[in-house]
C-alpha cells in the first residue's frame, strides 16, 4: 500500500478543498469541507479500494490522513 | 421511553434534563444554527417543556457510551397527514461531524415511519448551513416547493428516500 496513492483517494472524496491542501499530515477533521458525510465517505472509500472496514472509533480516533493510512494497512 | 439501537441510546428528555438542554441550546455555538437565537431563560425552557412534553413531540437526548452529546426530535406531528418535523444538534464537539447524527436518523427514522406509522418527515434548514443541507440531502430529504427566497427552508423526505438512503448507512456503519 502506497500512502501518496491513500492521499488521492482521500482527497478526491472532496469538492471544494485544493489538493494541496492534503498531505500525510495534514488533519482531515479542521479541513472546512470535513462534516460527517465526509467521515462516511471515507469509510465508504477504504471499503470500496482496500476491502477494510473503518470504524467510527477510527475516524474519531485518528487525527492526520497518515495515521488513518496506517489503521488501513494494518488491516489489511 | 429509550431507543438502544445502531450503537448509540435515545433517552426521551425528562424534566430533569431540561436544564442541560437550555445549557446546550444557548451556547453561540449551537444558537447560530437555529431559526430563535436569543437567549433561552429557564422559564421559557419549563414553558416549552410544557408544550412539547406530549404525544406530539418526541424529543431525546443521544447517549453514547453512557454520554450525553446531543439532542434529536420529531416535533408538531400531525396524525391526521401523517406528518411530523425532524431535527438534530450535536453539542459534543468530540462527536460532532461524526457518523454519531447518522446513527441517530436510523433510529428516529424507524420510530417515525415503522412505530409512529408516519409518511413524510419534515426539516427547516438554514440556508447558510451547508453541512446540514448535505446531511439532510444525505438523507433523502429534497427542498419544498417555493423555498427559494427564504432563510429557513423547508425539505421534506419520504419512507422510500429514508429507507434508501438508511440502507447505504447501515451498510457503511455496520
Amino acid at each position: 500500500m502506497d500512502i501518496n496513492e491513500f492521499i488521492d483517494k482521500f482527497a478526491e472524496i472532496f469538492d471544494d478543498t485544493d489538493r494541496n491542501e492534503f498531505q500525510a499530515n495534514t488533519k482531515f477533521k479542521e479541513l472546512d469541507e470535513w462534516s460527517s458525510i465526509m467521515a462516511l465517505n471515507v469509510i465508504a472509500m477504504v471499503d470500496d479500494e482496500y476491502d477494510v472496514l473503518l470504524k467510527g472509533d477510527d475516524i474519531r480516533g485518528t487525527e492526520t490522513i497518515s495515521q488513518l493510512f496506517d489503521i488501513v494497512k494494518s488491516r489489511k | 421511553m429509550e431507543i438502544t439501537n445502531y450503537g448509540i441510546t435515545l433517552r426521551r428528555l425528562t424534566r430533569d434534563k431540561i436544564e442541560l438542554v437550555r445549557s446546550w441550546r444557548n451556547d453561540p455555538k449551537i444558537q447560530r444554527f437555529m431559526e430563535y437565537r436569543d437567549y433561552i431563560t429557564p422559564e421559557m425552557q419549563e414553558k416549552w417543556f410544557d408544550r412539547i412534553n406530549n404525544d406530539n413531540n418526541y424529543y431525546f437526548i443521544i447517549v453514547f457510551r453512557g454520554k450525553e452529546i446531543g439532542l434529536t426530535n420529531i416535533k408538531d406531528i400531525d396524525y391526521e397527514n401523517g406528518t411530523g418535523e425532524a431535527g438534530l444538534f450535536i453539542y459534543d464537539d468530540g462527536y460532532l461531524n461524526s457518523d454519531i447524527s447518522f446513527r441517530s436518523a436510523l433510529c428516529m427514522g424507524e420510530l417515525f415511519y415503522y412505530d409512529l406509522k408516519l409518511k413524510t418527515s419534515l426539516a427547516h434548514v438554514c440556508r447558510d448551513n451547508k453541512r446540514a443541507i448535505q446531511y439532510n440531502k444525505f438523507l433523502g430529504y429534497q427542498i419544498a416547493d417555493n423555498q427559494g427566497n427564504k432563510y429557513n427552508q423547508l425539505y421534506f423526505q419520504t419512507k422510500e428516500a429514508f429507507e434508501k438512503s438508511a440502507a447505504k448507512i447501515k451498510h457503511l456503519i455496520r
